[in-house]
């Protein structure tokens, strides 16, 4: 099921010594990360342990308090407004509800970065709308539904194909499957599956739910203790947990069961 | 995995060099035509993707079941925009007579068309034509039966409020004696200084205009009857109650529209608690409480602002102008005034209660019914005075 790296598999993200603190709070310090081309990576931790802190540090919607984060080498910290740009435009991220805007129809959501970034034509900036919504599995009668008419999974669903609008090399994904019922959460981890080998995307997740890590992750990166304190294959961590927090999370009863069902 | 490296060095800007412009090449071969497809052919470039097919359109004459080689050899990056438009091309080359094949295409971009090919893209219109005169009937009819709505949605409010009052009287212990001080508190005290301003200042102004008028009759001294008629039955209650609509009668909308929005109300309901009881019923009863106090320091403002006007323009004294008042201005006109204010209050409560019951699940439909409760209220507010102004001038008060 775990698909093999490539050796010669390219870092994408390179993140070092990274630290976080609102006012006295420290969130995370001397954190070091790796993210590489084609890979489904996992990031679990404690609630409130700031997995969607640095998500957010990540995509530059929240400042760091010191080290760096490179994207394809180059730190994030010197780079010009324009390239900056260039990879917003090549990153996608879905929030935990999707985060559509309310007042526009599915399919003008889809059509916000393209809008956004690049200048299409029209015709082919609504066939590929279209396409995006199809890819993500909704049906093209949802395209002219408001956000407010659509289920959660539906709403997920739509916020994906908003984040693969421009053909990104990265999505972030902030708990996908957190909400949806068990099929439900299936079906999108088998989405994202799909959509990562086909389109070879890099997929970086923050997530709870051990079904999800067991079935679609390639690493796991385990925040504890204001640092990442292990990376790893699933099944590596949960045989060897080196860490109480790892044991508990992977060697408790939920844990359990989502590896025997693998 | 393949496919991702392709084009990922040309993320920056001093690796430009390394991308290379769509372009198509059609040339006769020995069997047909080869079409040959060179660069990138992503999302950034559509625009000069497009002008190509569009080139190549113009360019290809009567096919006559020829065969035609799509040679992908010369392609540096493809993503699904891409991938999408030479599948588009492609339909289009077979629908006018080629007999279509793709060759030398990378992996990658062999997995990328047939995920294309699989998902439908379809369209869905939206846009019905229809005459702008039955556009115009409908919208009418529309509107009819929401103004009908209306009607029946604010006395079916009246009368659920008055029931829960009914209520609160047999059980007084259940009334929210907290609430109902706190949104005194938002609703009348802090909006005494912001009434008291513009009531000044109108008071002034309607003073000033009238000295002017009334000069050319040697009449400036009736200008204070006139002010102090003017400003206790209409001017004072009408200004308090349009700001109060706007200001207490929006924030009612919003907080209640967004606690529906967030289903607390529904909350609320499903822990057997009225909503009726704590949401709406303090609302309300502040602002009767509020808006009458409101109105009188209203009232007094407006005559300070005429009387500051007085001493200025006619160098009539406080004293002078308070006797002047006193003799040409009965009291019955501040009780007129008076009277509308707690109407006017139940009107701009139940409204802004009302509409912000109505919110659905959007941050549009929030911003609807903010607008809508402001709107229906300062126009209701004014009827309601046009009403009592008719009535108790026909019946001589």
């Amino acid at each position: 099921m775990v698909a093999q790296l490539q050796p010669t598999a390219q870092q994408i993200i390179e993140v070092r010594h990274l630290k976080k603190q609102f006012g006295s709070q420290i969130v995370f310090e001397d954190l070091n990360l790796d993210v590489f081309e084609g890979e489904v990576l996992g990031i679990v931790g404690q609630s409130g342990g700031g997995k969607s802190v640095l998500l957010r540090c990540l995509n530059g919607l929240e400042r760091y308090s010191g080290g760096s984060i490179s994207f394809y080498g180059q730190d994030i910290a010197h780079m010009s407004g324009r390239d900056l740009r260039h990879v917003e435009a090549r990153s996608g991220l879905l929030f935990q509800d999707g985060a559509l805007f309310s007042a526009l129809t599915v399919l003008q959501n889809i059509q916000v970065p393209m809008r956004e970034h690049i200048s299409l034509p029209k015709n082919i900036m609504d066939e590929l709308a279209y396409l995006k919504l199809a890819l993500v599995g909704l049906p093209a009668d949802a395209a002219h539904k408001f956000p407010s008419e659509l289920s959660g999974g539906m709403r997920k669903r739509a916020g994906l194909a908003r984040a693969l609008a421009l053909d990104p090399k990265i999505v972030f994904l902030d708990e996908p499957t957190a909400g949806l019922d068990p099929i439900g959460a299936n079906e999108f981890d088998m989405l994202i599956r799909d959509l990562q080998r086909t389109l070879g995307l890099t997929v970086f997740m923050v997530t709870h739910d051990l079904d999800s890590i067991f079935a679609i992750c390639d690493r796991v990166a385990v925040l504890a203790d204001r640092h990442i304190v292990r990376t790893g294959a699933p099944h590596e961590l949960a045989k060897n947990p080196q860490h109480p927090w790892i044991e508990a999370y992977f060697c408790g009863n939920r844990g359990r069961a989502a590896q025997n069902s693998e | 995995m393949s496919l991702a490296e392709n084009g990922s060095f040309s993320m920056f800007g001093k690796r430009q060099a390394e991308v290379t412009k769509p372009a198509l090449d059609w040339s006769k071969a020995e069997h047909g035509f080869l079409l040959k497809i060179f660069g990138d052919w992503q999302v950034r470039h559509v625009r000069r993707i497009a002008k190509e097919i569009k080139k190549l359109r113009c360019g290809t004459g009567k096919a006559g079941n020829n065969q035609l080689l799509i040679d992908m050899s010369g392609i540096n990056s493809l993503d699904t925009a891409g991938a999408m438009l030479i599948l588009d091309m492609k339909e289009y080359l077979t629908a006018k007579g080629f007999v279509a094949d793709v060759i030398n295409a990378r992996e990658a971009d062999k997995i990328l068309f047939e995920l294309i090919s699989r998902h439908p893209r379809e369209k869905i219109s939206t846009e019905k034509k229809q005459s702008m005169l039955l556009n115009l009937v409908r919208d009418l009819g529309e509107t009819v039966v929401s103004v009908g709505r209306d009607i029946i949605q604010i006395t079916a409010m009246i009368g659920e409020v008055t029931t829960c009052i009914l209520g609160l009287i047999i059980r007084p212990w259940r009334f929210r004696f907290t609430s109902l001080v706190h949104h005194m508190e938002h609703a009348g005290l802090k909006a005494v200084s912001i009434i008291s301003l513009i009531c000044f200042l109108i008071g002034a102004v309607i003073m000033q205009q009238s000295i002017e008028q009334l000069r050319a009759y040697s009449a400036e001294y009736f200008s204070i009857d006139m002010l102090g008629v003017l400003a206790l039955r209409e001017v004072g209650v009408l200004l308090t109650s349009i700001m109060i609509a706007g200001r207490s009668g929006a924030a009612f909308t919003a907080e209640i529209g967004s606690m529906k929005m967030r289903e607390e109300v529904d909350a609320m309901r499903a822990l057997g608690i009225s909503p009726v009881e704590t949401l709406i019923v303090p609302r309300i009863l502040a602002l009767v409480i509020a808006l009458p106090l409101l109105t009188f320091i209203g009232n007094m403002m407006c005559l300070a602002g005429g009387a500051m006007i007085a001493y200025q323009m006619m160098n009539i004294d406080l004293q002078s102008f308070v006797e002047r008042l006193n003799d040409g201005v009965d009291i019955r006109h501040f009780y007129v005034g008076m009277i509308k204010t707690p109407f006017v209050a139940v009107i701009i409560g139940i409204v802004g209660t009302l509409e912000g019951m109505r919110v659905r699940g959007s941050a549009e439909s929030l911003g609807v019914h903010v607008r809508a409760s402001v709107v229906k209220a300062i126009f209701l507010v004014i009827i309601l005075d046009a009403m009592f102004a008719m009535a108790l001038t026909s019946m001589g008060i």
